[in-house]
């Protein structure tokens, strides 16, 4: 396999019972790039991060990350190896504080997790506090993480996935529940990151604006099949992509 | 000097629980020295099965099990081969933790009630290897005879003997509770999901909280035996599983010293309660309604619901 492709599905399919949601997707994700799949709601986007991140298992196919096959592989060795995830209804530790959700993150990112005896304040705490600053809430750093807004939340995430040192990070819906100044500083942490430590990144998304401002190519998923591919100027003028999803006049 | 505040802020409550636990002896009745060691041995019970449900989040009815094989352990050693009580009881805590290990690993693959169910049926199986095993356990009539040294005879004597035993187990469970693994827990009970995706095998820590809190209700079970002089399998029932829920549930599971405080009230309760009526089970059950319906996070949830221990929970929220 190609060394500049970190995450590749072949023939990639996934069926609950007799219902077929994502019909052999065959896809290729470069290292360094910022992707997104787009498609209406229910076209399997969320599916295709499930079955890539080992969430549900996969009915046919394969998946390989940076030319390993992990098709079916348990989510804790998926996320170990460098590929994790940021979830489309916010995913973080609600009990702990903004602080310990991003520690914790951290903790199991240096293997420290399964020490008995050191008080877990004495681990990690320049590098926690660094991550709560460039995602933006270290202001919230005492607070209850559950208490916090949906776009906090959503910033918390992230933190979290960025927490692992992922070299592939999936996001679902990143800016859902923001507002647009929220979005924006969302997104160009994204793409900072992206150009500052080469992370490649995978989202979903409905708002357009986000999907063309940021991603370097696109894909379009209908109804589980792939149906367009390119840069988002070629997407764009697509035909069946256009009939699909993007209406007409776009 | 904020670091000595801190530290004063943080352990005044334990401090002070030592040195009542310290002075109690001389100042009450030989009676209340043997409620007061009853409450220190299950109030090491109590907070070993915490670990399992205030910290991650599971509710285990067979902690009894661990205390059993534990109390059996040192039984059968001091009784069939005259061990030293010193020696039986770190015996009695690789036992118990055998038996976790070997429950658990069934156990920890199944979530919510299916846990509680499955946990409660291999402490009954537990229990009815004790009660039919005659050639071993004794079976019903147990083992008797189970007497400490000497020096340990006096009621005063054992009960200082369980206060260190006691709280080295309990300076042990809070240091693990403060720990980066402490702290997976926490991650476990709030999102089993999210824990798994930032690269933790939940099984896996699972199964080791299992047999580090079996091993730690062996270590109280081990101290049982020789306090009570005998060991009979009602140790491993699942009626004796329901006593430590009673006492986390009663002090708060959200809290390290909960079920600490749990055990004094219930211990105190059975104590009194037992005194004016049989029908013990009844007046408990009755506080246990009181304490779900107005306390739902037990006395230390109310006492924080007021304000105080903002700080310090099983689920805190920790100034950083």
């Amino acid at each position: 396999m190609n060394d500049d492709i970190i995450l590749k599905t072949d023939h990639l399919s996934k069926s609950f019972f007799k219902y077929q949601v994502l019909t052999d997707v065959n896809y290729q994700l470069k290292r360094g790039e910022i992707a997104a799949i787009i498609g209406p709601n229910g076209a399997g986007k969320s599916t295709f991060f499930n079955l890539v991140t080992g969430y549900h298992t996969v009915s046919g196919g394969h998946v390989f990350f940076r030319g390993q096959e992990i098709t079916n592989w348990a989510r804790h060795k998926i996320a170990r190896i460098g590929l994790t995830r940021a979830f489309q209804v916010s995913n973080i530790y609600p009990k702990l504080t903004t602080y310990e959700n991003v520690r914790q993150s951290i903790l199991a990112q240096l293997k420290k997790t399964l020490n008995f005896f050191t008080p877990a304040s004495k681990f990690a705490r320049n590098e926690t506090l660094e991550l709560l600053k460039i995602t933006g809430i270290s202001g919230f750093r005492n607070t209850e993480a559950g208490i916090l807004s949906q776009g906090d939340k959503k910033k918390l995430e992230l933190a979290l996935a960025l927490a692992s040192k992922p070299d592939l990070l999936l996001l679902d819906e990143p800016t859902a529940g923001m507002s647009s100044e929220e979005t924006h500083e969302t997104m160009q942490l994204v793409k900072q990151l992206n150009k500052d430590i080469g992370l490649t990144i995978l989202f979903t998304e409905h708002d357009i604006s986000v999907i063309f401002g940021y991603a370097q190519k696109l894909s379009v998923l209908h109804q589980g099949v792939l149906v367009a591919e390119g840069t988002p100027e070629e997407v764009r003028q697509n035909k069946e992509a256009q009939a699909c999803y993007l209406g007409e006049e776009i | 000097m904020d670091k000595k505040n801190s530290f004063l802020k943080r352990f005044w409550l334990p401090a002070l629980l030592f040195f009542i636990a310290l002075i109690l002896p001389l100042v009450v009745a030989e009676f209340w020295v043997h409620v007061f060691n009853e409450i220190l041995i299950l109030g090491l019970f109590a907070a070993a099965f915490n670990l399992i449900f205030g910290y991650m989040g599971q509710l285990s009815f067979g902690q009894a099990a661990y205390y059993g094989i534990g109390a059996y352990t040192t039984g059968l050693l001091m009784v069939k081969l005259q061990w030293p009580l010193f020696a039986c009881l770190p015996v009695s805590m690789i036992t118990a933790g055998i038996g976790a290990l070997i429950l658990g690993y069934f156990c920890v693959k199944l979530r919510g009630i299916y846990f509680a169910i499955l946990t409660m049926a291999f402490g009954q199986l537990v229990f009815f290897i004790l009660f039919q095993w005659y050639s071993f356990t004794g079976g019903d009539n147990g083992l008797q005879g189970i007497n400490p040294p000497v020096w340990l005879f006096k009621a005063n004597a054992y009960y200082y003997f369980s206060l260190a035993v006691v709280t080295i187990g309990m300076i042990a469970l809070y240091f693990i509770t403060e720990s980066p693994f402490g702290y997976t827990l926490r991650a476990i009970r709030d999102n089993t999901e999210r824990t798994e995706f930032i690269g933790i095998n939940v099984q896996r820590y699972m199964l080791i909280n299992f047999v580090i809190s079996g091993m730690f209700c062996g270590l109280a079970g081990a101290l049982w035996g020789p306090f009570n002089r005998s060991v009979a399998p009602d140790l491993s029932s699942w009626q004796n599983s329901g006593h430590p829920v009673f006492m986390a549930v009663m002090g708060g599971p959200h809290h390290f010293l909960g079920p600490m405080i749990g055990s004094v009230i219930f211990t105190f309760l059975n104590a009194f309660v037992t005194g004016f009526t049989e029908y013990w089970p009844l007046v408990s059950g009755v506080v246990m309604i009181i304490v779900v319906l107005l306390m739902p996070g037990g006395l230390f949830g109310i006492i924080k619901s007021k304000g105080y221990f903002s700080s310090r929970d099983v689920g805190d929220v920790k100034n950083e």
